[in-house]
């Protein structure tokens, strides 16, 4: 048995650390550590500020998935002070979060995880001429995938990104990589471990070109978040107001935040986004997964093959609070709930509903800290967020020093990530997740589907029919959670799309208003209110706990995604969704494990993390030294 | 190591664009157009400088950022302009063969590379809380700035502390200064800084092998230069007295000046007000939200976000700007003085040492 550590894992937000337990002889993974190694304490900051400006704040946690933590902030604030937002500004914030997911999906696809299935060394052996042929060949293939998205403004005379397929043009590429490489100066792409068998299992004009496309969507991911600058003012970390947006809408009045020149540009960067997925990301995501799963690459769905969870997002209306209910009534996406055992088959698979009440149900969210560098009274049991300890209680490695990691100490703490478990088990949290539960939902007859669901189960479908497979055979697996993901990023564009032609209408209607300021005065507060403010984030489901009182927060509690997924097992034994994707996962070099980095990154993981500083009466522990807890997103 | 020049040959770029690119350049630079064949000089002559990219606590943000820089293009600042050879968020290795990779080049390129850290360190727990290869990050931080030619403190993480280290700090998160005293430390505050500024004080280093002009805070000047406030394209309704006094009312819509609504704009040293964001596509205030001062040290600590400062002398109330216009350039110098003074004792009280 060889333990290997890869520490820093590279190519995520933050900082993780992994260790796996190899069997050599066989390359199967034993046992698996997840550590998320870094600690900020921003619940511990927002404390006793003005909850109109936690956004701010909040936002912070992250700055890749800029403005996710931003908008539950908002949600949950609003949900508190009981704030409904005009119907523009409920808009305006789902194309914003719409334009987040496009953007960070892309961007995860080509920056942070296209390197773990193509190498730039393999692209260099491709012949220009037929990497030209096959990039016309794949576009015939799998181009019909944009047909899934509809278009409620069919404004676009023709696409303006679109990918290019001449010689000269991979040729171009493949002199720059050659040169980088004669240099001795190969940046980015140094030292890697690029004589991986898993880099020879795509020909290699595919390498050539998903190389070429990394450094295309490096220049174009720029455009997917123009709606943020617009709306915002910038990014990353655009702007918001408690109570809806801050971009006015005046047609009259050239310097108005908002009027028809910047919907223009809005409109225009929405189409960037349709091209960029549909004839990018698309095309490239099943030329490569198709070629994957053909070869046998159905491992690594770990967790996702047994529990996955969802809060639901894209309320299509302003709705009157979160744990009324009624956010839940007016989402498009309906990936609220918990799904178990899809690897079963979709009619097999459980299917439990998760609603507005049961976020403030103290037995249903819970977090555990048994293997995390906290104490409880009772670690056997686990808190719901607004009741969350956080107790420091650091205990080192299992070999090395304090400071100096050998490796950790997985049969006892380990982590500075708590354990968030439903119902006290572990679930998977990301696209997949969503697909699964939405998937489930729809086939089991659940919820009435929105034009949102619909999309996604024809993806499914659609994908499924390429591949020649189940869903419950290609979506929970690496592969799928991969997938899954450029899926999503096709139904942010239709939502934004959709939610643009809704603002327009809603204008022409003559209402132009984006704030509800009635209660922006804090003497309009009640003396203690409790709010809930849920998204799905890029990575994953996401839950901010708030609790305001006399006009100033009194504790704040983030559930993350990452914490989710990437958190320490708990006391009953279950393992989070990283440890149980390693696992399900097969290494040919135990030293180099590229498989065991594919799997990790296919998660999206973000480690920036947060805090639980509060004992039970709210009161600040004292002398606190160390923090943690959640990672953000 | 390959000039500017012939990389750009490489990638298809005529003499022609290669021109025009170190003309807008030298413009982005801030420097006068007399100096564009010293730029052009330069990028012939000058290697590709090596550059270490480390991260302590921060959002990534600033990584976020720089890679929307549409002058130049990421695509250019990353394979043709620097060598990024070592980066938390882009390297395409990890683990133990990364961390070796940044030791071989701290080696090959002793005293020429240039250290670039995006958040900071927290000194609490013995620096656990940011660990690197099973490593405090302050370990990691003081072992890379070792060999560098400089280091680049990007966002307000590394130049001031930022989100982190605002009240009550409970992970003592510190800028790089407190932790690197002995080589020149650029400080590039935002949260993110713009990313046109953060290519551009890149291309200023590469190009002349010299760190920026600094202010007495340690900012590029030509980037830190003027407060917000001075380059708002709302400035006239300030001068004029036409104020938002509570978003989405009629004066909101019009775009009048979000002084009264908690604008940090004119005790803020940034470029938002004439660079802008993306290119010059808007910044905060165009969007209709107040500054909320992220570039300034301490910001986060300065707030409610939406309360008025208080120490700033507002203009009459007018009725008409068009009738100020004419006036409002003179008024402008003595405007620029009082906030000046105001700016200043602002910052002297919020200094921690």
């Amino acid at each position: 048995m060889k333990r290997v550590v890869v520490d820093p894992v590279t190519r995520i937000e933050g900082h993780l650390r992994i260790e796996i337990m190899v069997d050599e002889n066989t390359g199967q993974i034993k046992d698996a550590v997840s550590c998320g190694t870094m600690f900020r304490g921003i619940e511990l900051i927002v404390r006793d500020r003005d909850p109109r400006d936690v956004w701010a704040f909040t936002q912070r946690i992250c700055g890749v998935c800029t403005s996710i933590h931003a908008q539950a902030s908002l949600r949950a604030v609003e949900d508190a002070l009981e704030i409904t937002i005009p119907k523009n500004a409920n808009y305006i914030r789902n194309i914003m979060y719409g334009s987040l997911q496009v953007h960070d999906h892309v961007v995860h696809f080509y920056h942070l995880h296209a390197l773990d299935w193509v190498s730039p060394i393999e692209a260099l052996k491709a012949d220009p001429v037929q990497t030209a042929a096959l990039q016309n060949k794949l576009l015939e293939t799998y181009g019909a995938v944009g047909d899934l998205m509809p278009d409620p403004l069919g404004r676009r005379a023709y696409p303006k990104k679109f990918p290019k397929a001449t010689p000269g043009y991979f040729r171009t590429f493949q002199e720059k990589i050659k040169k980088l490489v004669e240099s001795g100066q190969l940046g980015i792409f140094a030292a890697h471990w690029w004589d991986h068998p898993d880099y020879k299992l795509l020909p290699p004009e595919v390498h050539l070109i998903a190389v070429a496309h990394y450094l295309n969507m490096l220049d174009v991911q720029r455009e997917l978040f123009i709606p943020q600058v617009i709306f915002g003012g910038k990014n990353p970390h655009p702007h918001y107001i408690v109570g809806g947006v801050n971009c006015s809408i005046s047609m009259d009045d050239m310097n108005a935040p908002v009027n028809a020149e910047r919907l223009a540009v809005v409109e225009d960067a929405l189409y960037t986004q349709a091209e960029a997925v549909n004839l990018f990301y698309l095309i490239d995501l099943l030329a490569i997964g198709h070629i994957y799963v053909n070869k046998g690459w159905t491992y690594g769905g770990g967790l996702s093959k047994k529990r996955v969870i969802g809060y639901g997002d894209f309320p299509d209306e302003p709705y009157e609070g979160i744990k009324t209910g009624d956010y839940h009534k007016k989402i498009l996406y309906h990936s609220n709930g918990v799904v178990e055992d899809f690897a079963q088959g979709v009619d097999k698979a459980k299917y439990y509903p998760l609603v507005g009440k049961d976020f403030a149900d103290p037995d249903v969210i819970q977090e555990f800290v048994a293997h995390s560098w906290y104490k409880y009274p009772d670690e056997s049991k686990g808190l719901h967020p607004w009741e969350g300890i956080t107790e420091p209680n650091y205990t080192g490695p299992k070999e090395g020093t304090k400071t100096h990691w050998k490796y950790l100490d997985e049969q006892g703490k380990y982590s500075w990530i708590k354990s968030p478990r439903w119902r006290g088990k572990p679930c998977e949290v990301g696209p997949l997740a969503r697909y699964i539960i939405t998937y489930t939902a729809v086939k089991q007859g659940h919820v009435k589907p929105s034009w949102l669901d619909e999309m996604v189960v024809n993806q499914i479908d659609t994908v499924s029919k390429v591949l020649g497979l189940p869903p419950h055979v290609w979506l929970p697996t690496t592969v799928g959670r991969t997938a899954a993901r450029g899926l999503e990023a096709q139904i942010a564009v239709a939502a934004n799309l959709y939610f643009l032609k809704k603002l327009y209408d809603n204008i022409k209607a003559g209402d132009t208003a984006v704030a509800n300021m009635e209660k922006w005065d804090p003497s309009t507060w009640p003396k203690e209110a409790k709010g809930i403010g849920l998204t799905e984030a890029p990575r994953g489901a996401l839950g901010h706990w708030c609790i305001i009182e006399n006009g100033k927060v009194k504790n704040y509690q983030c559930v993350v995604p990452t914490t989710w997924n990437g958190g320490a097992r708990d006391p009953m034994g279950g393992q989070g969704a990283f440890e149980e994707c390693m696992k399900d996962t097969v290494v040919k070099i135990p030293e180099k494990p590229v498989e065991v980095l594919k799997g990790i990154r296919s998660f999206d993981p973000c480690l920036a993390c947060s805090t639980h500083l509060y004992n039970s009466k709210g009161e600040e522990i004292l002398k606190v030294k160390v923090q943690g807890g959640a990672p953000s997103c | 190591m390959e000039t500017f020049w012939e990389a750009f040959k490489r990638h298809g770029v005529s003499r022609r664009d290669f021109l025009k690119f170190a003309t807008a350049i030298t413009g982005l630079m801030g420097l006068a157009p007399s100096m564009v064949p010293t730029v052009v000089r330069a990028m012939e002559t000058k290697p590709r400088v090596p550059v270490i990219w480390i991260h302590g606590l921060e959002c990534t943000c600033c990584s976020e950022s720089f890679i929307r820089s549409a002058t130049p293009l990421a695509s250019d600042v990353v394979l043709s302009m620097i060598s990024l050879e070592y980066d938390d968020t882009l390297s395409a290795a990890a683990g133990d063969a990364v961390e070796e990779h940044r030791k071989k080049v701290m080696k090959e390129y002793w005293g020429n590379y240039i250290l670039a850290v995006e958040g900071n360190p927290p000194l609490g727990e013995e620096g656990m809380f940011c660990i690197v290869n099973g490593k405090p990050f302050v370990e990691h931080l003081k072992e890379s700035a070792e060999g560098a030619k400089a280091v680049i403190a990007w966002g307000s993480c590394a130049s001031w502390g930022c989100v982190q280290a605002a009240r009550p700090n409970p992970t003592t998160a510190v800028p790089v200064h407190k932790v690197i005293k002995d080589k020149p430390i650029i400080k590039v505050p935002g949260c993110p800084p713009i990313a046109e500024v953060m290519t551009g004080v890149i291309m200023y280093m590469v190009l002349f092998d010299r760190i920026p002009p600094l202010d007495s805070q340690g900012r590029p000047k030509m980037f830190y230069g003027n407060r917000i406030h001075d380059t708002c394209y709302r400035r006239a309704f300030f001068n004029a007295g036409q104020f938002v006094e509570r978003f989405d009312d009629e004066g909101a819509k019009k775009g009048w000046c979000l002084y009264k609504v908690g604008c940090r704009g004119p005790t803020t040293y940034n470029q938002c007000g004439s660079m802008r964001w993306y290119n010059g596509l808007s910044y905060p205030i165009q969007s209709g939200h107040g500054c909320i001062g992220c570039a300034e040290d301490n910001f986060w600590d300065n707030g409610p976000f939406y309360e008025r400062l208080t120490n700033i002398p507002v203009p009459k109330q007018e009725t008409n700007a068009d009738k100020v216009g004419a006036v409002a350039a003179a008024a402008a110098v003595g405007g620029a003085i009082v906030h000046g003074i105001a700016t200043k004792l602002r910052n002297s009280g919020n200094k921690e040492d």
